[in-house]
C-alpha cells in the first residue's frame, strides 16, 4: 500500500495566473527514495509542501485533487497533525529553530505531541546517535555552522518518528563539506532505516546512486521516471552521466563506483591545461593585504593581479577569507596593511541578492540604466522583484550592480541555482569578460568554476596558496576536484573534454 | 549553582527595584558591583557587547540632562545664548543624569545576567499551560530581534553598494525592505512551528525544573529584599535638592547584600569544580 498518493493534484497560489502544480498523479511505496528536480520556480517546494499540508493550509490558494499521506487526506488534516507522519527539513537552516539550544530544539516537537518524559528521552538519545550530533547536544543553535544546523533540523524531524522524511534542498545554502556531511546523514538513514525519503536537491551526483525514482517538474507538470531514464533525458544530472552518454556506456552509471569499470577502458592521456593568459591589461593590483577582525586574521599578506577579459574563481572552505578579500578589493573594508589599486569602477554583489532589491517592481529597480542593461528584463518589468525565482533575482542584482563597473566581485553567485541558470550566469560573465571586464567570483561550486573560470585561486587561513588555470589547480586537489577529475584523473575536468 | 528560572526572575525583579526606587548613587554603585560579581561566575564565553551598549546608554541621560536642564545651585559654566544648549550648565543636572544613566546601566547589566543564566526554553517550560502559546511567541520574538538587526545592517550595506543614502533620512526607504524580509521570515517560522505540531494539544515537558536549596535560598533572599525595600523606604535621591547623597543605612546595605547570594554560590561551585580537577 502506498505511503504517499497524489491524485490529480492541481494547485494555484492566491492571485497567481497559472497553476504551480498541474494535474499531478503519482505515488510512493514505503522505503522508496525519490529525488525531485526541476528548474527554479518549477514547483518543487510547492510539491513538497503538499506532503505535510502546508499547501494549502498555510498558503491558501486554489487546491484541486487530493494528497493522501499514511492514509490521511491532507485537505482534512492540518500540518500539525501530519507532523507525526512527515518530517520536514526546510531549505534555510535559520528558518526552522524556535529555541536556543540543540537539546531543547529536539524536544520541542515531542513536547508538542504531549509524549511522556521517558519516551522523549529515549527518542532524543536515539536520534542523537542516528544523526551523529552528540558533541552538539549542549550547544546553542547560534554557535552552530550551517551544516550542523541542518543535521540538527533532520534530527528534530526524525525525533517525531515520521513515516517519511521530506527535505527541501537541504544543502543549497551550504558549502561543499557541510553539504556532504548533511547528505551523508540522509544516505545513512536511507541505508540503515529504510526511511521513505522525498528530497529536492541540486547536488544530483551525490544522491543519484541511491534513488529509486526521479520526479522531474516542468512548469508544474511532473514526470515520474526511473533514475537512468530521467537522467538520460536531460536536466540536472551528474557529470558521469554526461560522460556515459558521450561514450555510450550501458547501463548508464549513476555514480563514481559504477562508472569506474567503464572508465578503465578509456584511452587515457593527460590534459594539457592552457596557461592563464598573462598578457591582458592589468585592471586591479592587490599588494600585501592584511585584515583582522578583533585581532583574528582574516586576510594575510595577499598579493594579486587581476587582468581584463578574465574570469577568476576564488575558492576555499568557509571562513578562509574569501568574502573579506572581495570586500577589501571593493573598498567596503579598509585594509589594515597593504594597498588595493584599480583602474576602473568596482562592483560587489553580496551572497544575499535579495537585500539589493527593494523597489516595488523590476522596472523601478532598473530606472536610470542603459537600454542594453534593461533589455534582458523587458518581460519582467511589471513584476515584484521578490516574486522572481532565486536565479532571476541573482541575474537582476548582478546586472544592476555590474552595469557601470569593469571589475565585478561576486560572492557565491551560484548558491542554490539550478544548472540552466548557472549556465546562463556563465554566459553572461563570459560576455562581460569578452567586453574587457575582470570578474572575481568567490564560489564553492567546483563544477561551475571548472567550466566558467580562466583562473582559479585557492585560499585558506587568509592566504592564497594556489593560483593557476583550472586544469592545473583543480585536477590535483582532493577536495576541490570535479567528478570527472575524480573518475579519470589525467587533468581532465569536464565530461566533454575527456578523449574517447 | 542556581538554575531555576523563577529564582532568577525574582532576583532580577529585586535588583531592578533597588536600582530604580531609591536611586542613591552609593547604593547604585554597590549594586553594580554585586551584579558584576554575579555575572562573573555564570558567564560562558566573554560577551562584552551588552556591557558596551549599557555604558553607551548610561551616557545619554548625562548628556541630555547636562545640556537641557538649567536648574541647580552648583554652576559649572555658562554658555552664550545658543538655541537649546545655551545658558547655565550645572553639576546638579549632571548628577541627575548620572543617576538615571546608572539605573539604565544596571537594567542592561541585570538583563545581561538573566540572558546568561536563563534560556528562553526554560522560561517557556515553567509557564502555566494557558500562557504557553503566548510565551513561545515571546521567545520567538526575542530570538527574532538579532536577526532583524542583522537584516537591517545587510539592507543598509546593500543601499550603500548601490550608491544610495543610508543616513537617518533614508530610514523610511529602509523600513519597507526590512518589513518585507521580516514578514517572509515570520512566515517561514510559522510554517516550521506548524510542521512540528505546535498547538496540537496537551503539551508535556522534557526537563521540568526541580527546586534545589540554592534556588530556594535565592528566591527567599530576593523576596526579602523586595519586602525590605518597601518596609524601610530610604529617602529618594534628588540632586537638585541636595547634591550630596545620604549615607545609606544598614537596612539598605542588607537589601543589596542579599542580592549577592548567586555570586557566593556561583563562586563556591567554581571553587569546588576546580578542587575536583586538581
Amino acid at each position: 500500500m502506498p505511503i504517499i498518493t497524489f491524485d490529480a493534484v492541481t494547485y494555484r497560489y492566491p492571485e497567481a495566473d497559472r497553476p504551480a502544480l498541474n494535474g499531478i498523479t503519482t505515488m510512493v511505496e514505503p522505503g522508496e527514495v525519490i529525488l525531485v528536480r526541476g528548474a527554479s520556480g518549477s514547483g518543487k517546494s510547492t510539491l513538497l509542501r503538499c506532503l505535510n499540508g502546508l499547501v494549502p493550509h498555510s498558503t491558501g490558494g486554489h487546491f484541486r485533487g487530493r494528497v493522501v499521506v499514511c492514509g490521511l487526506d491532507t485537505r482534512a488534516h492540518p500540518p500539525r497533525q501530519l507532523g507525526t507522519h512527515v518530517g520536514f527539513v526546510f531549505q534555510h537552516p535559520d528558518a526552522q529553530f524556535v529555541l536556543e539550544d540543540v537539546e531543547a530544539e529536539l524536544a520541542f516537537g515531542l513536547e508538542n505531541l504531549g509524549l511522556a518524559r521517558p519516551l522523549m528521552r529515549k527518542r532524543i538519545e536515539e536520534v542523537i546517535d542516528q544523526v551523529g550530533i552528540n558533541p552538539l547536544r549542549r550547544r546553542r543553535i547560534d554557535t552552530l555552522s550551517g551544516g550542523e544546523r541542518q543535521r540538527v533540523a533532520i534530527a528534530a524531524a526524525l525525533a517525531m518518528h515520521p513515516d517519511a522524511l521530506v527535505l527541501d534542498e537541504p544543502t543549497s545554502q551550504l558549502d561543499p563539506q557541510a553539504a556532504e556531511d548533511v547528505l551523508q546523514v540522509v544516505l545513512r538513514l536511507v541505508a540503515e532505516l529504510g526511511m521513505t525519503t522525498v528530497i529536492a536537491e541540486h547536488r544530483v551526483e551525490r544522491i543519484a546512486p541511491f534513488v529509486d525514482r526521479i520526479w522531474t517538474l516542468e512548469a508544474g507538470a511532473l514526470r515520474d521516471q526511473p533514475p537512468r531514464t530521467a537522467l538520460a533525458e536531460g536536466g540536472a544530472r551528474p557529470p558521469v552521466v554526461d560522460l556515459a552518454l558521450r561514450a555510450g556506456w550501458t547501463p548508464i552509471p549513476l555514480g563514481l563506483r559504477d562508472a569506474r569499470v567503464h572508465a578503465q577502458r578509456l584511452p587515457g592521456g593527460r590534459a594539457n591545461p592552457a596557461p592563464v593568459d598573462g598578457q591582458g591589461p592589468i585592471l586591479c593590483r592587490v599588494d600585501g593585504l592584511d585584515h583582522r577582525y578583533q585581532g583574528v586574521p582574516a586576510v594575510q599578506g595577499v598579493s594579486l593581479i587581476l587582468r581584463r577579459a578574465q574570469v577568476t574563481a576564488l575558492m576555499g572552505r568557509n571562513g578562509s577569507g574569501k568574502t573579506t578579500l572581495l570586500k577589501l578589493i571593493a573598498g567596503l573594508l579598509r585594509p589594515q596593511r597593504g594597498t588595493v589599486t584599480h583602474d576602473a569602477a568596482a562592483a560587489y554583489v553580496p551572497q544575499d541578492a535579495d537585500s539589493l532589491l527593494f523597489a516595488p517592481t523590476v522596472g523601478d529597480e532598473l530606472v536610470g540604466q542603459s537600454a542594453a542593461v534593461v533589455a534582458p528584463f523587458r518581460t519582467w518589468l511589471h513584476r515584484y522583484p521578490r516574486d522572481l525565482s532565486s536565479g532571476e533575482r541573482q541575474q537582476l542584482a548582478i546586472a544592476l550592480m555590474g552595469a557601470r563597473a569593469d571589475l565585478l566581485l561576486l560572492d557565491e553567485p551560484t548558491r542554490g541555482l539550478d544548472p540552466s541558470v548557472k549556465r546562463a550566469l556563465s554566459a553572461y560573465l563570459r560576455t562581460r569578460a569578452g567586453a574587457g571586464a575582470s570578474i572575481l567570483v568567490a564560489t564553492h561550486d567546483v563544477e561551475w568554476a571548472a567550466r566558467s573560470a580562466d583562473r582559479v585561486l585557492l585560499m585558506a587561513d587568509g592566504e592564497i596558496y594556489a593560483d593557476g588555470p583550472p586544469g592545473a589547480v583543480l585536477s590535483d586537489s582532493l577536495v576541490f576536484a570535479t567528478q570527472i577529475s575524480k573518475l579519470v584523473g589525467g587533468g581532465w575536468l569536464l565530461a566533454e573534454e575527456v578523449p574517447l | 549553582m542556581i538554575r531555576h528560572p523563577l529564582a532568577w526572575c525574582a532576583w532580577a525583579t529585586a535588583a531592578l527595584a533597588v536600582a530604580f526606587i531609591d536611586r542613591n548613587p552609593y547604593l547604585q554603585a554597590l549594586l553594580l558591583l554585586v551584579v558584576i560579581n554575579v555575572f562573573l561566575p555564570y558567564r560562558g564565553a566573554p560577551r562584552l557587547g551588552s556591557w558596551k551598549f549599557g555604558l553607551a546608554l548610561a551616557l545619554v541621560p548625562v548628556l541630555f540632562s547636562a545640556a537641557l536642564s538649567r536648574f541647580g545651585q552648583h554652576l559649572l559654566f555658562t554658555l552664550p545664548p545658543i538655541p537649546i544648549i545655551g545658558g547655565r550648565w550645572t553639576l546638579d543636572a549632571v548628577a541627575f543624569g548620572a543617576s538615571t544613566g546608572l539605573a539604565l546601566l544596571l537594567t542592561v547589566a541585570v538583563f545581561g545576567v538573566l540572558q546568561t543564566t536563563v534560556r528562553s526554553a526554560d522560561l517557556v517550560a515553567i509557564l502555566p499551560r494557558p500562557l504557553y502559546r503566548a510565551g513561545t511567541t515571546v521567545a520567538l520574538a526575542l530570538a527574532f530581534a538579532p536577526k532583524t538587526v542583522a537584516a537591517f545592517v545587510s539592507i543598509q550595506e546593500a543601499r550603500r553598494l548601490r550608491g544610495q543614502r543610508t543616513g537617518w533620512r533614508s530610514a523610511p526607504d529602509l523600513l519597507l525592505p526590512l518589513l518585507l524580509t521580516t514578514l517572509e521570515r515570520a512566515l517561514q517560522y510559522g510554517e516550521s512551528l506548524d510542521a512540528r505540531g505546535f498547538g496540537s494539544g496537551r503539551r508535556s515537558r522534557y526537563r521540568p525544573f526541580g527546586w534545589t536549596i540554592p534556588d530556594v535560598l535565592l528566591l527567599l533572599a530576593s523576596l526579602t529584599s523586595i519586602v525590605a525595600l518597601v518596609w524601610w523606604p530610604a529617602l529618594s535621591y534628588n540632586p537638585y535638592v541636595n547634591l550630596a547623597p545620604n549615607v545609606p543605612g544598614p537596612q539598605s546595605l542588607l537589601t543589596i547584600a542579599l542580592l549577592a547570594l548567586p555570586a557566593v554560590t556561583g563562586s563556591l561551585a567554581r571553587l569546588d569544580h576546580a578542587h575536583h580537577h586538581v
